[in-house]
């Protein structure tokens, strides 16, 4: 206690140049939770979100199926049995047909994926309720934001469609956009084209037959003939992007918390040097070493204390207004297809704020001891007279 | 007891040959020119120091055998130490600077305030307490040096050349104000110096030439 108030007080009569240290430190602290928690709010947002709007629970696709090799889709639909079958009628399951296709807006051609999905169904947030009332359902469709700008069509409009059905015959017809969706999850925008799953059968003659099928229970059981993908295998792409935005924030962070422990280390071997004859005075008047010692270590691992607290002092309401108002990203997310909202809200957990306060206040306490270290060597009788070199 | 420094790959003799003993209650001096040995004996004394041969052995401890913690609290206890350059720590205010021996004995808040304005008044800067000593004159420095060396009433005060800062009248002022605490707590006071108005205070004067004891006279007052 005494150590840590002689430290205090040798601290703030140290002036601007422990608050110079102190702001430094500060900002490590505030980009330490700034970065953190816009990477754990991109996280838990991408996360709410594809599981919203794509996977559920998770899915079962057709074997042989690869979502990343385009190749394997010609083939990815089978018959429903009659278990899947029940499944779909008690809403456990949602039934995914996909299709390869070629949109041609204004004699352009596109690639796109066509995607039959129940008209009625409320697994997923995808607005397919919009394709239900319409004049011509066989002609209807809806796609993202994004899409719809890619094929620059708008609501209303029609385009040709051209696909091939079971048998790999071609057949072409025109089909309106009814409706568009906004959506932070790329992967279920860019090149998907959403119509009735009924459709999509009698288009391709695949009667009763699904490609994936969507499932939004906790413990989803085994079915034969479909290879069942779990959360952590659908999300595992997206969280392995995000672990390494982190990866690189914490390189951001070490460099700025490098920085500021540098200063630290700088000021406690000027302060070792400079204070000799202060340490020698202690010393004189029945000081030990080893709290001579704690002294100096406690100043430099007090400058990280006063950096927490003027970084929550001028970081908290900075941080509340983000974590309410968000971090807009909306033209950068549209190019990465990923999945990323218009704006970003930043999460910023006890747990990231807990572990930034112990990470800035040891690594604080450590570069202020080493330094200090050589007190515990200093001649006292030269000391007193300022004589150590 | 005998002194030696490393210099180089050889030795410089600081003391050799030094056997005195001083009795509680002495109002002493080492005497002696620069590089006698007065302050190397003086730090031997205030266990910040050790022979190199011999001993010292000081309120019945021998120095040799301690370690850094027991000399630590041999001092914190028993020795108070008066520097020719105050070592006064500039971020504290007099009384803080005076406090804290104090604060090393964990003494109560009030137990430390009542000890800490005794003492100022013994050397008459009690009114002083809440300034810094950076605003103070040398010689009102030099009074808040003893008066940190006598706030914990220890047996022994060390003072390395307490008046070479000091101009005459202060320099007798501070004199004067150790010797009546030499009277009234019967601390024993023991001096390093070679300043003449010190030697006239003193009861006994102990000569030093390169590391020995050339003379150990008590003033003629004791004889008496």
């Amino acid at each position: 206690m005494l150590a840590l108030k002689l430290a205090i007080r040798n601290l703030i009569s140290a002036g601007l140049k422990t608050w110079l240290n102190v702001f430094v430190l500060s900002l490590s602290f505030v980009l330490l939770v700034f970065y953190n928690g816009m990477i754990d709010g991109w996280d838990r947002q991408a996360e709410v979100d594809t599981k919203a709007w794509e996977v559920a629970e998770g899915q079962y696709w057709v074997p042989g199926y690869d979502r990343y090799n385009p190749f394997t889709l010609q083939d990815a639909h089978q018959e429903l049995t009659a278990e899947v079958q029940q499944m779909i009628a008690t809403k456990q399951l949602l039934p995914i047909l996909m299709r390869e296709a070629s949109a041609y807006p204004e004699g352009r051609q596109q690639s796109a994926v066509l995607k039959g999905m129940d008209v009625s169904q409320t697994m997923l947030k995808l607005p397919l309720n919009d394709l239900q009332n319409v004049a011509d359902p066989a002609s209807a469709v809806i796609v993202g934001r994004r899409m719809a700008e890619t094929l620059d069509v708008e609501v209303g409009e029609s385009f040709l469609i051209r696909w091939r059905d079971v048998n790999g015959a071609f057949d072409a017809r025109m089909f309106m956009v009814v409706s568009t969706f906004d959506c932070d999850v790329a992967s279920i925008d860019a090149g998907q084209i959403y119509l009735d799953i009924e459709v999509l059968r009698e288009m391709c003659l695949m009667s009763d037959e699904a490609s994936i099928l969507v499932t939004d229970l906790e413990e989803a059981p085994e079915l034969a003939g479909w290879d069942f993908k779990n959360n952590d295998f659908l999300l595992s792409d997206m969280k392995a992007l995000i672990k390494s935005k982190r990866t690189g924030g914490y390189f951001m962070t070490f460099m700025i918390l490098l920085i500021a422990l540098l200063a630290i280390f700088d000021t406690q071997v000027f302060s070792v040097f400079r204070r000799q004859k202060e340490i020698g005075t202690y010393i004189a008047l029945g000081m030990t070493r080893r709290r001579v010692v704690s002294i100096f270590t406690i100043e430099g691992a007090t400058n990280s204390v006063l950096a927490g607290l003027l970084a929550a002092v001028y970081s908290t309401p900075l941080f509340i207004y983000l974590s309410k108002n968000g971090i807009a990203f909306g033209a950068m997310a549209d190019g990465t297809g990923l999945t990323i909202g218009e704006a970003i809200y930043p999460y910023y957990s006890m747990g990231l704020i807990m572990t930034a306060v112990l990470l800035i206040v040891v690594s604080a306490t450590i570069v202020s001891y080493l330094p200090s270290r050589k007190i515990a060597k200093i001649n006292p009788t030269e000391a007193i007279r300022g004589k150590v070199s | 007891m005998e002194k030696q420094f490393p210099v180089g790959k050889s030795f410089f003799t600081a003391l050799r040959d030094v056997n005195l003993d001083f009795g509680e209650g002495e109002f002493a001096g080492l005497v002696g020119p620069s590089g006698s040995g007065k302050t190397t004996l003086l730090n031997i004394i205030g266990s910040l120091d050790q022979p190199t041969k011999g001993d010292a052995e000081v309120m019945g401890k021998s120095i040799s055998e301690l370690n850094h913690k027991q000399a630590a609290q041999l001092r914190n206890e028993h020795i108070g130490f008066i520097f020719q350059t105050y070592n006064l720590l500039p971020v504290y205010t007099v009384f803080e600077n005076v406090e804290f021996s104090l604060l090393l004995q964990n003494h109560t808040a009030a137990e430390r305030k009542k000890a800490v304005m005794e003492a100022l008044d013994w050397v008459g800067i009690a009114d002083k307490a809440k300034l810094k000593p950076s605003t103070l004159s040398g010689g009102e420095c030099q009074r808040i040096a003893i008066a940190r060396a006598m706030v914990k009433k220890p047996k022994l005060v060390l003072a390395d050349e307490p008046t070479a800062n000091l101009d005459s009248k202060n320099s007798h002022h501070i004199l004067q104000t150790m010797k009546k605490l030499n009277e009234e707590l019967k601390t024993t006071f023991l001096f390093a110096t070679h300043d003449e108005k010190v030697m006239g205070y003193l009861d006994r004067i102990v000569k030093l030439e390169d590391g020995r004891v050339v003379e150990d006279l008590v003033n003629e007052k004791l004889k008496m």
